[in-house]
């Protein structure tokens, strides 16, 4: 196992070299003046400062001498500070956002951050446990009904069913309001005796003990949080329902049934493994999904976070702000599934000792 | 159905009474098995024979009611372990039953062991639950198992994962598994089908010692008459979900009183056959088990049928001491040499 995990994680080097390379590649489609912007906030207007800026930062240098200066940075030489270099978390500076990319990453990404972390919840419990009660119920009601809601999510577009209950909830009942907080707790929060221990909202209303501000936080989060895991709970729901109704057919679940095990325990211990393996591989797609469905949701129900500053930075084309936060989600992603392969092999032992 | 009755007045180890179980397909009902009787005492070996899908899996499941319902049911019966009627028991009171008085081991060894357990885990789980027994016990008895079934370096292989065993140990793995808590009767389910035909011997080997030092009766399914010959005393012959004859093993083997087991019989390659003999083979398709027909289900496939056979079904009837066929014209048949 430990053998297994350790040749997983000497692949992500490599693979995130592989992404840097890619990135890269795509910024040298810039001109060195728009990519002047990885290393200062504002483009001199006038030629020759310009050329000074170009000289300054090498961006007429040869790539790798370029692409080397992008990861680690170049040194300013009247101040001696260093500037750019990704690896240090300098992205450059967004257009778009008037601050450097890392800044509005840090300021945008805790919200994001708590949204997908509420969405894994319904992924897991309507998803997975749904899926495992559906197939155990085989064409009983409650099988019956999870079908129902996994078509239903399956078939709707994420902004086409956001705008809906955002119309019905927001517009109609005035149940649920877009946004992230109400503004007078927001005002709380920006208050110095409000601690922002993980700038999660609904993590730091618990901390600080503000039901309150934990219960306006969770009714923001409603809708942004079904809209967005609603398609994939129904899909790894589906997934969790068939892959259980087929290992419940395997003959190891006669044998461990002619043993006279309970049916929860030959569900529990002898099903259930078997049956997450495909749910497990599914997660890191889920992974994926959700962060593109985060640009969507966040649009539709106006939440700051990063998916609405991707969008923003999409619109007018600030190619460096784009490409940062490309290069976040590719991060991500790698260790979604690092984590995804894990998993499965801490299931699998054919895997594991292979 | 008179005269076997009147022979199973005393309690035998096993007795199964007119045991009938069906399936709900949404194609129709299926009648898989179809008003199943007979008796088996301790320390028998019983051979149950039978052409592919003719009720011989589903008869064994049924009496260890583990047929899904739906869509399966058992609609009638009785079976009876030391007089108790198995068919009768809670759900509760069953699971006691399974694996300790009634063990199972099935035909493919590659798919009945679960990939994601360890071997030895598999074989404690049923002597923890049965015998009550503590971690530190049941590997011990694992582990003397596992070395009683023929696997070496037990202690070792018991942390191993099915996909590290090769199918024979997988069997052996599996008997090892069934015998743990010393059953009254091992139900064994085409146990080597899917082994080369070397391991097969070896399992035969195995199971016939096993049997002769723990003493348990045996139920041993296949379709190949040759395995039941040398490992059973007596022989069920099921046809389309019904048995049609039953008997001493000699008495089947030296004087079949069913065209359908002459028939068997006769398509047995000898070894003193001449190179080239042509094989008899039973002519006609094997029986569709949607819908039952209404006079015996080998009628449209024997050469024996008359009138009679097509609307009226033959109940078992003995012809000597011990041996019962479900047939109209038995006088007439005769072995094919
Ligand atoms: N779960 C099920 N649903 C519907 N029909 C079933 C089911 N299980 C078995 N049957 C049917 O019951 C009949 C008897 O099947 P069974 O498995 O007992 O045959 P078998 O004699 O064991 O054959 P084999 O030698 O191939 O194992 C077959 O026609 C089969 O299609
Ligand atoms: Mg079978």
């Amino acid at each position: 196992m430990v053998n297994y995990v350790i040749r997983r994680l000497l692949l992500v080097p490599l693979i995130l070299f592989g992404v840097t390379v890619l990135i890269f590649g795509m910024l040298q489609f810039l001109t060195p003046v728009e990519r002047s912007a990885l290393y200062v906030r504002d483009i001199p207007k006038n030629e020759r400062a310009l050329e000074g800026v170009i000289k300054q930062y090498g961006l007429d240098q040869p790539i790798p001498v370029q692409y080397w200066k992008w990861l680690v940075g170049t040194r300013d030489p009247h101040t001696g500070e260093i500037r750019g270099g990704i690896l240090r978390g300098d992205f450059g500076y967004s257009r778009t956002a008037s601050e450097p990319v890392a800044d509005l990453i840090k300021r945008r990404f805790p919200a994001t951050l708590e949204l997908a972390l509420w969405a894994v919840l319904p992924v897991v419990s309507g998803g997975v446990i749904l899926g495992v009660i559906a197939a155990v119920n085989h064409n009983k009601p409650i099988d019956h009904i999870a079908r129902i809601f996994a078509i239903v999510g399956w078939s709707f577009p994420d902004f086409v069913f956001g705008l809906l209950v955002l119309m019905f909830f927001y517009a109609d009942l005035k149940w649920l309001p877009p946004g992230r907080v109400s503004d007078w707790a927001n005002q709380v929060i920006m208050s110095p005796e409000f601690h922002n221990y993980t700038k999660l909202i609904t993590l730091d209303a618990l901390l600080n003990l503000r039901l309150d501000i934990f219960w306006d936080a969770v009714r923001h989060l409603i809708l942004p949080v079904v809209t967005l895991s609603y398609l994939w709970w129904a899909l790894q729901m589906r997934v969790t329902r068939s892959s259980m109704l087929e290992t419940l057919r395997q003959d190891y679940i006669t044998t461990a049934r002619s043993k006279g095990l309970a049916e929860k325990v030959v569900i529990m211990r002898h099903a259930l493994p078997n049956a997450l393996m495909p749910v497990v591989t599914l997660g890191g797609s889920t992974v994926v999904g959700l962060l593109g469905g985060v640009v969507i949701v966040e649009t539709v129900f106006d939440y700051h976070g990063m998916g609405l500053a991707f969008a923003a930075a999409a619109v007018q084309l600030d190619v460096i702000t784009v490409l940062a936060f490309t290069l976040l989600n590719s991060l991500i992603m790698v260790v979604a599934y690092v984590i995804v392969d894990v998993l499965y092999a801490y299931i699998d032992p054919r895997v594991r000792l292979d | 159905m008179s005269a076997y009755e009147a022979q199973s007045s005393s309690e035998h180890l096993l007795e199964v009474k007119n045991l009938t179980t069906r399936f709900y397909t949404e194609d129709g009902v299926v009648y898989a098995v179809n008003g199943i009787s007979y008796t088996m005492d301790e320390g028998d070996t019983l051979g149950v024979v039978g052409e592919s899908g003719c009720g011989k899996s589903v008869h064994a499941l049924s009496m260890m009611r583990l047929i899904p319902i739906p869509p399966g049911k058992i609609e009638a019966g009785e079976v009876l372990l030391r007089g108790r009627d198995l068919l009768k028991l809670s759900e509760e009171e069953m699971r006691h039953v399974r694996g300790a008085q009634l063990a199972m081991i099935f035909q493919d060894p590659m798919t009945s062991l679960n990939p994601v357990l360890t071997v030895g885990f598999q074989i404690m789980e049923a002597l923890k639950l049965h015998q009550g027994m503590s971690d530190h016990e049941a590997r011990a008895r694992a582990t003397e198992l596992l070395e009683m079934v023929g696997i070496p370096e037990a202690s070792l292989r018991l942390d191993d994962y099915p996909h590290q065993f090769s199918g024979g140990m997988r069997q052996r793995a599996m008997i090892a598994m069934g015998l743990s808590c010393n059953p009254m009767i091992l139900i064994a389910d085409e146990p080597t089908t899917a082994l080369d035909v070397t391991i097969q011997a070896q399992i035969m080997d195995l199971v016939k010692r096993l049997r002769d030092k723990l003493g348990m009766a045996i139920i041993w399914i296949t379709h190949d008459l040759g395995v039941v010959a040398g490992l059973a005393q007596r022989v069920n012959v099921m046809y389309a979900g019904s048995l049609i004859e039953t008997g001493p093993v000699k008495e089947i083997y030296g004087n079949p009183h069913h065209p359908y087991t002459a028939g068997l019989l006769g398509s047995l390659p000898r070894p003193d056959d001449p190179p080239g003999t042509k094989l008899f083979s039973i002519k006609g398709e094997p029986p569709d088990l949607l819908g039952l027909p209404k006079g015996c289900p080998f009628a449209p496939r024997c050469t024996y049928a008359v009138e009679r056979c097509f609307h009226e079904a033959p109940t078992l009837e003995p012809t000597e001491p011990g041996h019962l066929v479900a047939c109209w014209e038995k006088e007439r048949v005769e072995k094919i040499q």
